[in-house]
């Protein structure tokens, strides 16, 4: 027989213990007389009680051309209530610098420069050449023609975003491909085919756009005073925020309020006056640099313009801005102050100004302000049009009945699986290490769950059964190659009958791993949970305590007289 | 149980020749073909969906008002089906607006008590159906590649395979027959189908292309392994069905767990179909295969 070496000194017996106990370390078990037993385990929300809501994101993608010209005159013509003729266009020309791009056209009857800068077509500037002809020249660019064009036709944002591939629009509110593309038959224009001849629509918002909803979201429920609501992104179009402990009434009233956002302005000392609330701002742009400074830029509805040009020269403002500063709360919280500009003061004397631009400094906490500004000023009106597709609510004593459910059906499953293993081998050192091995299974998947802060819910439940019960499965291929002659055989061969065993127990284990992992990656609703906790416990299980249970049993084995004894299902 | 199972099997595959073996399985495996066809042809769907496919919104209470009662009490919305399960009533809606489902929310949440909740637009149902058969296939295929890869083998590769894709689909006819839907948690159950179905047929190819002994040997002990597998995941499957089932006829107040209640039937029918399909199906291809005359009996000796 080989040495008698305490089995203590096997390094996957070390390892094997040290996690055991590192597991119950970090899922610190406990009691105290208020709560009862204790642990450092999260438990998700259909075991816990609370509310979850699933939202979708609507919106499209698509690169699109148009003619700039039939752009124009389908804006402008409406507005003016005449023809115009478009009589030069530098837009498309190679090799002219942006500040110089411009589109010109002429029309009969007069027009106000302010009328057409509500249509937010570039800069306009307006010359009456003479009694019949006015000239507006407007400097522009295409990609500017086209989003605001789409922007009026959905009523709603639309973003350009540069790609490789060329300028994508992203149109913040729900938009087919059939409405896109007559909206863009009307101009001219087409949706552009990738070079594989599809089309480049596609439904849903950019990852930016998703990852921003999510941080307004994040920072509506923070600023209510829920500090442990996560929302996570799921898929590419939908986003899920859990409520733990709020019913999903409330949920709803929280997820749909938007929060109160209101600019007002210094009077004299700290005394404030309010000029305009968050519906007063039509939209929220990405925050730029640009003259050495950090600027998120905004739009004013006409009352809000109006309403601040009112204020401004009321106050003062208009005349010495830095006894005046603009300050922005959210929710009754200041969230920025600056004084008006002198250029933007000067001309508020004259007209109100529609586009405005929040800066916040040179550095990159200024650009983190400037993004978290951009953030507020949306004041939880989110930036896409979402839709809810899915909602849950579980009360909080049902959750504690699921658990005890649960831990009892898990309990009961492991003394029958016990039987079962017992009515086959018929002797307690077999049985008392399988049944071990699949217990300390169970807790390092716990102790895993604990380290990373893993919801455990009943999906997750449900995967460490399916675990366990792959588990068991391995333990049996052990046992039997070890005595596949009905007794343990001589060290040498013990070890290759193991190697044996690894070789069907690994091809299992694979394919129970690869047959998950899709629903890892796609990952739609509970069965995420599902699928990691199985692929968690199948790879601890290979790992970490199967082979111990190969080198415990053989001790054991050893100790009960070299195992000449034979179970009665081994006998031949 | 398993001793005895193991005793009748292992003498079936003895008395039987490889044809005799397969006509068993093969016969089960076109019936269920059979049954997802025509449930495929009159519905437009192998399996009936649940709601979280369809879309609607699915309710459960404590209370000891009859199912009829509160059909009566909610006959202004959508409901499809009212269900009693010991203390709890459970109430399947369909599609509702916002308003509505705003609505009967309140209502039910002010009137009963252990309130659950689900809801599902019929959009995202639509999108999590095509992303729960895209997964099934994913892992099929993905399951068959390690299979392949580990076995670098083609008659025995197939045949496992061909074994794990009967148990999933003698499953699925069976869900259909019982009406049980497709839910996410029989969506789950498939899934480890995929991965549990295919331990006894690794264990058996590997045994009788990798060891020495006869033939007959050593499917009769790798039956033995394989059947005491099978029958503890069996074992520990049938106790989670029934208490996740039935846990109100020992406490009146629990509730059902559906989720485990719908993922712990379908593998006990697809580890039935398994035992079927291992001992049988996947027994009788592989005999058949080592045993051709130009091997020479490399693999029974």
């Amino acid at each position: 027989m080989s040495d008698k070496k305490s089995i203590f000194k096997n390094v996957r017996v070390i390892v094997f213990i040290l996690a055991i106990l590192a597991s119950i370390v970090v899922i610190h078990p406990g009691y105290n007389s208020a709560e009862g037993a204790t642990t450092n385990l999260n438990y998700g929300l259909d075991l816990e009680g609370g509310s979850w809501l699933q939202i979708k994101l609507q919106g499209a993608l698509a690169q699109v051309d148009a003619d700039p010209g039939m752009i124009v005159s389908q804006m402008v013509e409406p507005v003016i209530g005449a023809p115009i003729q478009v009589t030069d266009n530098n837009l498309e020309v190679d090799g002219v610098s942006s500040s110089d791009r411009s589109l010109t056209f002429t029309t009969s009857v007069p027009v106000s420069a302010s009328q057409l800068e509500l249509l937010d077509l570039g800069s306009v500037s307006v010359d009456r050449l003479n009694q019949e002809t006015t000239q507006v020249t407007l400097t522009t660019s295409k990609e500017s023609l086209i989003q605001a064009y789409l922007s009026k036709a959905f009523d709603a944002e639309v973003l350009p975003i540069s790609t490789e591939d060329g300028i994508v629009y992203e149109i913040r509110t729900e938009a087919t491909e059939e409405e896109l593309s007559a909206l863009m038959d009307k101009v001219g224009g087409t949706i552009l085919k990738n070079e594989d001849g599809t089309s480049t629509y596609k439904e849903g918002v950019s990852t930016d756009t998703r990852d921003l909803t999510r941080d307004i979201l994040n920072d509506k429920l923070n600023s209510l005073g829920l500090k442990d609501i996560p929302v996570r992104t799921v898929g590419e179009d939908y986003i899920l925020i859990d409520f733990a402990g709020i019913d999903l009434a409330t949920a709803k009233d929280i997820a749909e309020k938007p929060g109160k956002f209101e600019i007002r302005i210094q009077t004299t000392g700290n005394e404030t006056q309010h000029v305009l609330y968050g519906d007063s701002i039509v939209s929220v742009g990405i925050p730029t640099f640009h003259d050495n400074q950090w600027h998120t830029p905004f739009t004013l509805k006409e009352d809000g313009a109006r309403a601040l040009q009112k204020v401004a020269i009321e106050t003062g403002a208009t005349d010495s801005p830095e006894d005046h500063y603009l300050n922005m709360y959210l929710d009754e919280n200041k969230i920025y102050g600056a004084p008006l500009s002198y250029s933007a003061a000067s001309r508020l004397k004259e007209t109100p100004i529609y586009s405005w631009e929040a800066s916040t400094g040179t550095d990159d906490a200024a650009k983190t302000e400037a993004s978290m500004l951009q953030i507020h000023l949306r004041a939880g009106a989110l930036p896409v049009n979402v839709v809810l597709v899915g909602s849950g609510h579980v009360d909080a004593t049902l959750g504690s009945q699921f658990k005890t459910e649960a831990v009892i059906a898990g309990l009961i499953s492991l003394i029958a699986v016990a039987a079962v293993v017992f009515r086959r081998y018929r002797r307690p050192e077999i049985l008392v290490p399988m049944v071990g091995t699949s217990i300390s299974e169970v807790i390092m998947i716990l102790g895993v769950a604990a380290a990373i802060g893993w919801q455990l819910d009943l999906a997750a439940i449900a995967g460490i059964i399916a675990a366990i019960g792959t588990g068991i499965d391995h333990l049996v291929i052990i046992t039997d190659e070890v005595l596949y002659e009905g007794k343990l055989p001589p060290t040498k061969v013990f070890v290759s009958r193991i190697g044996k065993a690894f070789a069907i127990i690994f091809g299992a284990a694979a394919t129970t791993i690869i047959a998950m992992s899709p629903l890892v990656v796609m990952g739609f609703g509970s069965l995420k949970g599902f699928a990691i906790t199985t692929i968690i416990g199948v790879f601890i299980g290979v790992v970490v305590a199967r082979p111990v249970y190969g080198v415990v049993i053989k001790e054991l084995l050893e100790a009960k007289g070299n195992g000449t004894s034979e179970g009665e299902g081994l006998a031949e | 149980m398993a001793t005895g199972l193991t005793e009748f099997l292992d003498n079936f595959v003895k008395n039987h020749d490889n044809r005799q073996l397969l006509a068993i399985p093969l016969a089960v495996l076109a019936v269920s073909l059979v049954v997802l066809l025509v449930s495929f042809a009159s519905s437009g769907s192998p399996v009936s969906l649940g709601m979280e496919f369809q879309g609607g919104t699915q309710i459960s209470v404590e209370t000891t008002d009859s199912p009829a009662m509160l059909e009566e009490m909610y006959s202004s919305y959508p409901l499809k089906d009212a269900r009693q399960t010991g203390s709890r009533v459970s109430l399947q809606f369909g599609v509702m607006d916002n308003e509505e489902q705003r609505q009967l929310e309140e209502d039910v949440m002010g009137r009963y008590s252990n309130v659950e909740i689900k809801q599902i637009g019929p959009v995202y149902g639509q999108e999590l159906q095509v992303q729960a058969l895209q997964a099934i296939f994913i892992s099929f295929i993905g399951m068959s590649i390690v299979v392949f890869l580990i076995f670098r083998n083609v008659i025995p590769s197939l045949a496992v395979v061909l074994s794990a894709f009967s148990d999933i689909i003698i499953a699925a006819a069976f869900m259909r027959v019982a009406g049980i839907a497709l839910s996410l948690g029989t969506v789950a159950a498939l899934l480890m189908l995929v991965g549990y179905s295919v331990d006894s047929d690794i264990l058996l190819t590997n045994r009788l292309l990798k060891r020495r002994g006869t033939v007959e040997e050593k499917v009769s002990r790798a039956m033995q392994t394989g059947i005491t597998m099978t029958t503890t995941t069996l074992a520990a499957l049938v106790v989670m069905y029934v208490v996740s089932t039935f846990p109100y006829l020992i406490i009146p107040s629990f509730t059902q767990i559906t989720l485990l209640s719908q993922i712990s039937i379908v593998l006990i029918v697809g580890l039935v179909a398994d035992i079927m399909n291992t001992w049988l199906l996947n027994t009788g291809i592989l005999r058949w295969y080592v045993t051709k005359p130009e091997f020479r009996g490399r693999y029974n000796r």
